[in-house]
């Protein structure tokens, strides 16, 4: 079974499986800096305007952002639970995990969406389409602009790690993963790592701002 | 085979101090300290990282390649960030943002 495994550009299943995992930081190091990015426009526009971004992520449910923020470890932690029972050959087990994990995930967009239903209706908008304040000064359109492209770019990754972990889930309950391959199955898990990570970031910068 | 250095209690331990550490963050930014408040929030967020870094991604049993991979990217990015954001917060010459009434909103 696993001979059969062996690409052969690669001498054992030991450089197969660090090739891998060396792919799959190189790819998250790479996303981090797409996020990087962000962050350096979003540091360089609150040094400039900072009692307007304040004034423009105010309004922020602090109560929503802190519920995902929990909503996330959790379920990172289930993720990196199915991580360590694939190893031990518990597949069962790990694509119920994942499936918990996908299932997080979901609650995470609902509440999402909860509050972007809230700044919509509130014409909290990005760029031209902003009239939640009459004349607002140029700092809050930007804040709240910076506040939608983030946490809607890192939405569109959550939405990416739910559709892998769904896809693992039930691999894995399909016999494909187990104790003879498994490095995919840690990779998904660092990818949906990665999501969280990012959201630690977003969560004071959007919503401990007060 | 990786030997397993990351155990379920260890797994159990990292995911309610993440908790920990977020509801710390959370009463830190009700605390109304002003602008020191970003720096501990940031702060506290570091730490969470590394958390989920080295227990929940494995990165406490991995080759140094991985690892570099990380050290890099936490480097390019302070780099990037903080040279950015030299800019705003050093202008003494010249005014610190545009002037509004020169270029009416939007």
């Amino acid at each position: 079974m696993s001979a059969q495994r062996l690409a052969e550009q690669f001498e054992t299943l030991e450089k197969q499986d660090h090739a891998a995992r060396l792919g799959m930081w190189m790819f998250l190091g790479s996303e981090t800096l797409l996020f990087g990015a962000l962050f350096a426009v979003y540091a360089y526009y609150r040094g400039m305007y900072p009692s307007e971004f304040v004034q423009a992520l105010h309004h922020n449910s602090v109560a929503l952002g802190t519920t995902n923020t929990v909503v996330l470890i959790t379920s990172s932690f289930t993720v990196a639970l199915g991580v360590h029972f694939v190893r031990e050959g518990k597949t069962r087990l790990t694509a119920a995990l994942f499936a918990l994990s996908t299932l997080f995930g979901g609650v995470f967009l609902v509440v999402k969406g909860i509050e972007y239903a809230h700044h919509i209706h509130e014409n909290a908008l990005p760029g031209g389409m902003y009239s939640f304040v009459e004349q607002p000064p140029a700092g809050v359109v930007l804040g709240i602009t910076l506040y939608w492209f983030m946490t809607a770019l890192h939405g569109l990754h959550v939405i990416a790690g739910m559709i892998m972990l769904a896809a693992v889930a039930v691999l894995c309950l399909k016999g494909r993963y187990g104790t003879h391959r498994f490095v995919a199955v840690e990779n998904v898990g660092l990818y949906w790592h990665l999501v969280d990570v990012v959201w630690i970031f977003l969560w004071p910068l959007f919503y401990l701002t007060d | 085979m990786i030997s397993a250095h990351v155990t379920t209690p260890k797994l159990i331990g990292s995911w309610i101090a993440l908790l920990v550490l977020t509801f710390l963050s959370f009463g830190t930014s009700r605390l109304g300290l002003g602008e020191v408040e970003l720096l501990i929030a940031l702060s506290i967020s570091v730490a969470k990282t590394l958390i989920v870094l080295f227990i929940f991604m494995h990165l406490v049993e991995q080759r140094f390649a991985n690892r570099l991979i990380v050290i890099l990217t936490f480097l390019f990015i302070a780099l990037l960030v903080s040279l950015t954001v030299a800019d705003p917060l050093t202008r003494k010459t010249f005014p610190p943002r545009p002037d509004p009434a020169a270029h009416p909103y939007p």
